[in-house]
Parts: C-alpha cells; sequence; structure tokens
C-alpha cells in the first residue's frame, strides 16, 4: 500500500504544475552570449590562484598514505563570467596508477565528476591528453606522477588556447590550418607500370622523423610565436607536417608547397625559439624541420 | 484503490502493445512509462516537480552560429605565467630584449646627434668622453658592463642563430648546452670589456684592441 | 603659474581614466548586438528572453563582475591581449593562404641572414685592429642600421597584428620607417663629422 501511494504521488506529482521559475528551471547548457564580458575578465590573467579555492580532499584517507596535490585549471562555460580557478584535489599516491592521466581518471570516478579533460588511448598514440604539466606542454598518458609528494603539480590547458572546458583546449584553428597545407600525396602523373607510388629506402628514411607526429598540438602551443600570431603563423606542427610532404620523394607539388610559405606570415614568423623540439612528448624536433624548410627556400 | 490499481496497471499493458496510443492516453497513465527519466532527474534536482527540462527550438542548421557564440566567452588558457622558464625561449627572449636595448640605444644617439645643434647639446665625441670619464671607477665599470653585456650576449647567441639557420645543432641536448655556453661566453666578456681601459693607464694609448683586453683581465686577476 | 596649471591637469587625470572606463564597459555593445542580429539561429522568444539580459548586463547594472572587468580594465591592461575567439568558416574550411611575397618571405630572410652574417666580421675587426678606417666604418654603421631596422620590423609584425590592429601597425610601420631614416641621416652626420662609431666608442670606453 505503501509502495501504491508513493507512485500515485509521484505520477500525480509530474502533472502538478513547477513553482520554480523558468530560469531555475533551465538545466541544458545554454549558450547565452553575455559577452566578452568574460573575455574581458578573464583572457589573458591568471587563473584564481589555488590558496583561494577549497581543497577537495581524497575520499577515505589510509594512515600510511603518499597524498600529493594537484592543482587543476577550471572553468566552465556554464558560468562564462566567473573567472577561472585553480581547483585542488588531494590524492593518494598509493592507490593512483603511475602516470598524470591516471590521476585524472581518477579525480573524475572518484573525487570530482565535473572535471573535464580529452582522453583516448592512455599510450600516447592519440594525443588527446595534451595538456601543460607543472609548466611543460606534454601528453597525460606518457607524463610519470613525480614521486615527490611535497611538490604539487599544476596542471593546465595548452597555453594560449581558448578553453572549452576544464582541461579541454579549441583546437579548430590548428586543425584548419593543418588542412591549408593539404596533407596528403598530390601527383599530376602516374607511374610507368601504373601501378603504386615507389620509394626508395632512402628517401624513404628522410621521412622519418617527420610521419610519426601525432598532432597533439604540444608544440604549436608551447611556441611564444604562436600564441601571439596563431592567426597566420602556422606553428611547429603544421610546419613539421607541410616539410613531410616537402621531403617526400613521390609529392609532385613541390614549387606550389613552397609558394604558400612564401610570406612574411606562415614561415617566417619562426625565431628558432625550439620550445617545440624541446617539449614534444613524441622526441621528434620541429625546429630542426622548419629550419631545412627555410633552407630550401633560400637557395632554391 | 484496488480499482486504481488495475486501471493504471491494464492502461500500462496496453500502452507496451500499441505504442502509438500513447499519444491519446490521459497523461496520469503515460506518466509510468516515464518513470526512469523523471527519477534521474529528480537525483539531480530534488525540488523540481517538474519532469521535462525546459527546451529551446533550434535547428541543426543553427549549430554553427550557436558554437560561435559560445566562442566569444572562451578564456584564454594561462601562457607566459606558467610556462616552464627554459633556456630555449628564456634565450630568444633575451636576444630580442637586447638587441632592441642596443639598436634603442643607437637610435635615441642618431636621433640626438642630429637634432643637437638646434638644442646645443654636445654629443661629440670628445665631449661624450669627457663626460663618461667624470665618473669613479666603479661606477664606470657598471656602466660598461650594463651596456657589453647586451652587446656580447647579442653577439654569441646571434653566432648560435647563425649556426641553426644552416641547419646544424639543432637537437636538444646541443641547444641547451650552447645556449649555457653563450650565456659564460657573454658574461665573461662583457666583464673583461668592463675592465678595459680601468688598468694603470698603459692601455689608454693602445685600444680595445683583442691582446689589451685580455692582458687586462689577466692584470685584474692577478 | 603652477596654481593655474594644477586644478586643469587635476581635471584631466580625474576624467580621463573615467573616460576610459566607460568606453571598455560599452564597447562590447555594439559588437554584441550586431553578432546578436546578424545571428538567426535563435526564434524571436529566445531572443526576447535573452536580450533583456543582456541590456542589463551592459547597462551596467553592477554585479560584481563588470566592477571587476572595469577594474581591471582601468587599472592593469594585459599584455598583448588576444580577443575574443573568433574562427572564420567553419571547422572543415582550411585556414586561409595569403597572398605569396618572397620579397617578405624567402628573399627576406635570406638578406636577414646576409647581414648578420656579414655583421660577425664587421664586429670582431675592431676589435682585431683597434679602430675601423671611414670606409669600414660607415659600412659596419649601414649594417648595424639595416640589421636594427630588420629587428624592430619582426618586432612590430610579431606585437601589433595588422588584422586586428591595422591602424596602430601602420603608425608603427611608417614611424619606423621615420625613424630608421632620421638616424641615418643622423649617422651619415656623425661619420662625416666625428671620428667614426668605432673610435667614438673607444675613446668613451677607456676614458
Amino acid at each position: 500500500m505503501a509502495v501504491l501511494r508513493t507512485t500515485t504521488s509521484r505520477i500525480l506529482a509530474s502533472t502538478r504544475p513547477s513553482t520554480l521559475s523558468p530560469f531555475l528551471r533551465r538545466t541544458y547548457a545554454t549558450v547565452e552570449p553575455i559577452s566578452n564580458l568574460g573575455e574581458a575578465m578573464s583572457a589573458t590573467q591568471r587563473p584564481v590562484s589555488p590558496k583561494h579555492t577549497s581543497t577537495i580532499h581524497e575520499p577515505a584517507q589510509s594512515p600510511e598514505a603518499r597524498t600529493k596535490t594537484f592543482h587543476i585549471y577550471r572553468w566552465s562555460p556554464d558560468t562564462p563570467t566567473e573567472k577561472p580557478k585553480m581547483q585542488s584535489y588531494t590524492l593518494d599516491l598509493n592507490k593512483t596508477g603511475p602516470m598524470v592521466l591516471d590521476a585524472l581518471i581518477r579525480i573524475k570516478n572518484e573525487v570530482d565528476p565535473t572535471l573535464t579533460f580529452r582522453r583516448s588511448c592512455r599510450e600516447g598514440i592519440c594525443g588527446s591528453c595534451a595538456m601543460n604539466i607543472d609548466g611543460v606542454n606534454t601528453l597525460a598518458c606518457l607524463c610519470r606522477i613525480p614521486a615527490n609528494t611535497s611538490h604539487e603539480a599544476r596542471i593546465y590547458p595548452l597555453p594560449h588556447t581558448y578553453v572549452v572546458k576544464d582541461l579541454v583546449p579549441d583546437l579548430t584553428q590548428f586543425y584548419k590550418q593543418y588542412k591549408s597545407i593539404k596533407p596528403y600525396l598530390q601527383r599530376d602523373t602516374k607511374t610507368e607500370d601504373g601501378l603504386e607510388n615507389r620509394q626508395s629506402p632512402e628517401d624513404r628514411k628522410k621521412l622519418d622523423g617527420l610521419y610519426e607526429c601525432i598532432l597533439c598540438a604540444c608544440c604549436s602551443t608551447s611556441c611564444p610565436s604562436y600564441w601571439w600570431n596563431s592567426e597566420e603563423y602556422l606553428g611547429p606542427a603544421v610546419l613539421l607536417q607541410s616539410y613531410r610532404w616537402l621531403a617526400d620523394s613521390r609529392d609532385e607539388h613541390k614549387a606550389e608547397r613552397k609558394e604558400m610559405l612564401d610570406n612574411s606570415m606562415s614561415l617566417y614568423r619562426c625565431h628558432t625559439i625550439l620550445n617545440c623540439s624541446r617539449t614534444c612528448p613524441k622526441g621528434l624536433n620541429p625546429g630542426k624541420a622548419i629550419a631545412e624548410i627555410k633552407k630550401t627556400m633560400a637557395f632554391t | 484503490m484496488l480499482a486504481q490499481r488495475i486501471s493504471q496497471h491494464s492502461a500500462r499493458r496496453l500502452l507496451a502493445k500499441q505504442p502509438t496510443l500513447s499519444r491519446f492516453t490521459p497523461s496520469v497513465a503515460i506518466a509510468g512509462s516515464r518513470l526512469r527519466p523523471q527519477v534521474r532527474h529528480a537525483a539531480f534536482q530534488p525540488s523540481a516537480t517538474e519532469p521535462h527540462a525546459q527546451t529551446q527550438p533550434a535547428k541543426p542548421s543553427d549549430a554553427y552560429a550557436i558554437l560561435a557564440a559560445q566562442r566569444l566567452n572562451r578564456p584564454i588558457s594561462p601562457h607566459l605565467t606558467v610556462y616552464q622558464p627554459q633556456i630555449t625561449w628564456y634565450a630568444s627572449a633575451l636576444n630580442r630584449v637586447t638587441g632592441c636595448v642596443l639598436s634603442g640605444g643607437l637610435y635615441i644617439f642618431g636621433a640626438a646627434y642630429l637634432v643637437s645643434p638646434l638644442l646645443g647639446w654636445h654629443l661629440e665625441s670628445a665631449a661624450m668622453a669627457e663626460w663618461f670619464g667624470s665618473f669613479g671607477a666603479v661606477t664606470k665599470g657598471v656602466m660598461k658592463f650594463g651596456i657589453s653585456w647586451p652587446f656580447t650576449f647579442h653577439c654569441w647567441n646571434g653566432l648560435r642563430h647563425l649556426l641553426w639557420d644552416t641547419g646544424r645543432e639543432l637537437g636538444n641536448r646541443q641547444v641547451q648546452v650552447t645556449g649555457w655556453i653563450a650565456v659564460a661566453l657573454s658574461v665573461v666578456s662583457s666583464t673583461v670589456l668592463a675592465f678595459v681601459g680601468m688598468g694603470d693607464g698603459k692601455s689608454k694609448g693602445k685600444g680595445v684592441g683583442e691582446e689589451s683586453w685580455k692582458g687586462e683581465f689577466k692584470n685584474w686577476k692577478g | 603659474m603652477a596654481s593655474i596649471v594644477r586644478p586643469s591637469l587635476l581635471r584631466q587625470s580625474g576624467v580621463a581614466p573615467a573616460a576610459g572606463r566607460d568606453l571598455r564597459k560599452r564597447a562590447p555593445q555594439p559588437y554584441a548586438l550586431s553578432k546578436l542580429n546578424s545571428s538567426s539561429f535563435r526564434t524571436q522568444s529566445i531572443a526576447s528572453r535573452i536580450l533583456p539580459l543582456r541590456s542589463d548586463v551592459l547597462r551596467g547594472i553592477p554585479p560584481s563582475m563588470l566592477r571587476v572587468a572595469g577594474f581591471h580594465a582601468s587599472g592593469r591592461r594585459p599584455i598583448l591581449p588576444a580577443g575574443p575567439q573568433i574562427i572564420d568558416g567553419t571547422a572543415n574550411d582550411p585556414a586561409p593562404i595569403p597572398q605569396p611575397s618572397p620579397t617578405h618571405g624567402s628573399y627576406h630572410w635570406a638578406f636577414e641572414r646576409l647581414i648578420s652574417a656579414a655583421l660577425v666580421p664587421l664586429t670582431v675587426a675592431p676589435f682585431a685592429a683597434g679602430t675601423l678606417n671611414p670606409v669600414t666604418d660607415a659600412i659596419l654603421c649601414a649594417t648595424i642600421l639595416i640589421h636594427s631596422h630588420i629587428g624592430f620590423q619582426s618586432v612590430i609584425i610579431d606585437y601589433i597584428p595588422s588584422k586586428r590592429l591595422p591602424k596602430t601597425r601602420a603608425l608603427f610601420w611608417w614611424g619606423l620607417r621615420a625613424a630608421t631614416l632620421t638616424v641615418a641621416v643622423g649617422l651619415y652626420e656623425f661619420e662625416t663629422n666625428d671620428v667614426g662609431l668605432t673610435e667614438a666608442v673607444k675613446r668613451i670606453w677607456i676614458a
């Protein structure tokens, strides 16, 4: 009978008009173009420091816990006028996997499900979890958590990117630039036997260190030149890919490819700062590739 | 009570068999089939008694405009302030700063020299040498170091850049090693330059020859 | 005299930041409204739901955030602000490719390296030879000037994007040209009337 009563009340409740205002009832993350205000407030300013935000603790701490603090950048599009802040989380490293991505997943699973980040392969081949960890751009899945628990880890999204939410940057411009260099084999002629386009082992070797790029955008977003001019400068990752096709013996549109770079912005905003090579989580050398492009453009 | 229960039950069974009927059955009966979403909803908003979230009509073609509006609210993630200090970009920034300081100084001097006759300034080399000579030895040394360090750093680091432009020494290890070499060389050479002309006066006649400033450095150390 | 000047100065300094703050507060309005009008994505009902909210915000009902924005705008302006994110075209359109111009691209780069490389022996020479003869000294001056000009140019290109700040960019661009020309004349005067750059530096250095 009690069961029946609750069911009925529930059913009846659904027919009752709501007493809440439509604004409070809204549950979807709707878009309100309130502004440039959010932008004016938060752009290029430091997020609220962890000293001024609460710390979310590990559930049920054990006495022999190796507790480490993670300060993580938070910003939500649902409250666009709120400044980005650094949220602190403490985790017991004994219960956490070895990599930073493990820590993030554990936070999301057990501590705070609202934390947002991209991840997919957890083995450094998809490039989804690129972020700025302790000041260096890298893949969270390839970055070990420093065992030193007195050191507090700081995790930011990729630097100088527009933040979609928390650690998720918007890479639309990056992909559009990648598309603009026509990253595919361009040929006008067929091979003599009409079969596949062959390449000598030596020519194939020239592509080593170029084709492995996973387009995680770590290098591009570590480059100060790209920070200031991402609208027009292509950035290290895209230039590395550009060189990958310039170095390919089978490609027949090299002159056109070079012409595309021959202006003051696309390529020549590179000032050989070399943050790109320093940060590449795959150990590639975009700086060297760009130097090679400049050489071939200058002396041919 | 029992009658109510039975009618509800039969309504649900009817609904399960003929889903199209749902449009015409009274809302009390359909609510049963909606129980699950309603419960989930209540879990997030305990006080909300309304089963539906308020919806906004939008066509698939609106997606781009919604996204564009969303983009306007996005903040920029922190960059200069959070990126780890590394010899790569610090040296590059210093190269630019020192270059701007040196060239800016030259520009200011060149322009001032052009207008000095009009304004009665004395920027001839003799007058400036006299003015500079009026300072104490320590002040002179500090000022010389202040001028010569940007110069030497820009020179040594410039060599590094020229080397890179030929496609050499671009590995991570080499970049760091050459970076610190450039810093060390610039400090040493500008210290040496700061001590030029401060010795026993012998070097005054000889000028800023390499031998003389090397000798000067030795004198100072010994 | 000072007493006459000072009040007006005070008034000016009092007005200037306030005006600046006002401008910044109002600045988003035309932009945002035009954005709203141009976007046909919302049905009438939603537009009317948002518009009042919008105008509330813009009229400057001072929610704390607005006050914060005003404060930051007048107090500490960020270096190289990035501006709101605007992307031309959809995610599937490639980024536009600029018009090729080797004079600003590959030729420019090669010329820049040539000048820099030429500066190496020209810089070493005075240390080796004491001072330079007038011709070499003039060449050194000219090379340094060109090197400086190119350096300043790349600073301007890097930090003043022509897309976002076309007027500031043009101002600095032509200002730099004027400055370089002035300095060129000044250095010419110095080279012809004085002892030359290297000799002058030497004399001052050992003074």
